[in-house]
């Protein structure tokens, strides 16, 4: 019988395989894995840190885990690799860091695919955890785009038209090369685009760097879920550029 | 067709069937059984048939108004700060501060009145209070009365120091439309480090006559 192995970012592409070989089940710690107050974790981490990290560390204290793989080095932030010290003192199972520096790129189909945007991210934070390869998907033509991490929340992604290109590190996710700064960099220029980062990530510099150079963009961050302003912003963003939003629910 | 802007302290209210233009209610006083054709605001949804953005309201309002392909409009409410920058008159970017730019004109209003202070008389001050929002901004207030400053001087620091933070988060434009009810207060105005083109308090009900003109109906 596998294992149940948490992971956090992107685990190089041999743990993974390794994980799947061994039939392990792979929980993503990075998204809400239980229905528990954040609040919880405010003993272990500070309530003013990035709201992902924060979820690890309340899955972290509610689901019973054998193992845990966090990804601490370039494919992922400071803030993991000091979260992988707190977990290490936390659980009483072997919390093992990793430094993904993985450059075969896996491909990005369902980045350039058309399909909801919740699903779409649904997809590729589930690819993570295999290494088979990508099935391919044919490349919609792209009204706008979304730059940036999956968020805490998926709610953020409703109000996006299918025919939405994803860019930033969700795309290095989906290529299995987390690291790729060359690859998170890029955008469209010719489409409208949202650069988006959580809140008290590292990355929120190059989100707005980005923005600033993009024609058509709008830069926007949120903690642990979306306000309506950062809503208001998205949906008004897309109106303005001609783009009818979304009104799907965020089941 | 009654179209309705509803603020957080005054609500803006134009039945376009009449010509006397638009009226404004306090927020408080407004009938709860008042409902509008067509609103934005923070309450539009559950006070209108129809409710739009206050960002697109705002943009399409600022659009009709001013009629140039590149501008920034600023638009400083009482709760908020929200912007809109076009550029080859198309949206290029925007934002809207509900949290850490929060409470700006509640907080200057509520000031004049504590303090008996009429903005029309107070120069600009020379230096303005380096301030995020209206409520982080009070305690300057008093640490500089404390320390011997007028009271109508710390004030219009504090203003100033709104202001500042307000342009900043414009974006620093070289020029920009304000738009709110800060519009009719001279200190806030002048204290812009740039020249400043007020357009008064109605340009969401602009907007939202806009939307309907966009849609062929009469507005």
């Amino acid at each position: 019988m596998g294992e149940r192995v948490g992971i956090v970012g992107v685990p190089p592409l041999a743990v993974i395989a390794e994980l799947n070989r061994r039939g392990d089940v792979i929980v993503d710690l990075d998204e809400p894995q239980v229905a528990a107050p954040m609040d919880q974790t405010a003993t272990r981490i500070p309530r003013v840190y990035c709201a992902i990290l924060r979820t690890v560390v309340l899955n972290c204290l509610h689901l019973r885990l054998d193992r845990v793989y966090i990804d601490v080095g370039p494919g992922k932030c400071d803030g993991a690799l000091h979260v992988a010290e707190v977990l290490a003192d936390m659980l009483k199972v072997p919390v093992i860091p990793t430094r993904n520096q993985d450059d075969l790129p896996f491909g990005t189909p369902l980045c350039t695919a058309r399909m909801p945007l919740m699903d779409k991210f649904s997809r590729i934070t589930h690819s993570v955890q295999s290494a088979a390869a990508h099935a391919s998907l044919p490349v919609c033509t792209p009204v706008c785009g979304f730059w940036g991490v999956p968020p805490r929340d998926f709610s953020l992604l409703a109000p996006f038209p299918d025919a939405t290109h994803v860019f930033g590190w969700t795309r290095c996710m989906e290529n299995k090369t987390p690291a790729d700064l060359d690859l998170e960099r890029q955008f469209d220029p010719n489409i409208p685009t949202v650069f988006f980062a959580q809140s008290f990530c590292a990355k929120s510099a190059l989100a707005q760097h980005l923005a600033a150079k993009h024609p058509r963009a709008l830069a926007i961050d949120c903690d642990v879920t979306p306000g309506s302003s950062t809503r208001a912003k998205i949906e008004a963003f897309l109106e303005l550029a001609g783009i009818e939003p979304a009104r799907r629910s965020a089941a | 067709m009654l179209l309705a802007d509803f603020g957080t302290s005054y609500c803006k209210i134009l039945d376009t069937a009449i010509e006397e233009g638009p009226r404004i209610v306090a927020t408080r006083d407004l009938d709860r059984a008042f409902s509008a054709d067509l609103a934005t605001g923070h309450n539009a949804a559950r006070r209108s048939r129809r409710s739009i953005n206050e960002l697109t309201a705002l943009a399409r309002g600022g659009s009709e108004l001013v009629g140039r392909e590149d501008f920034v409009l600023l638009d400083c409410g009482s709760r908020d700060i929200k912007f809109v920058r076009f550029a080859g008159g198309q949206v290029a970017d925007m934002g809207w501060n509900a949290e850490c730019g929060a409470s700006m004109g509640f907080t200057i209003e509520l000031l004049s009145a504590y303090y008996g202070l009429d903005y029309a008389s107070l120069p600009v001050p020379q230096t303005g209070f380096s301030i995020t929002c209206g409520v982080l901004g009070m305690s300057h207030i008093f640490d500089a009365v404390v320390s011997g400053v007028s009271e109508a001087e710390a004030v219009a620091r504090f203003v100033r120091g709104i202001a500042l933070n307000a342009y900043r988060f414009a974006g620093e434009p070289a020029e920009l439309y304000l738009s709110g009810g800060l519009c009719d207060n001279p200190l806030f105005v002048g204290s812009f480090p740039c020249p400043v083109s007020p357009l008064g308090r109605f340009v969401l009900l602009d907007g939202l006559q806009a939307t309907l003109r966009a849609e062929g109906r009469p507005a």
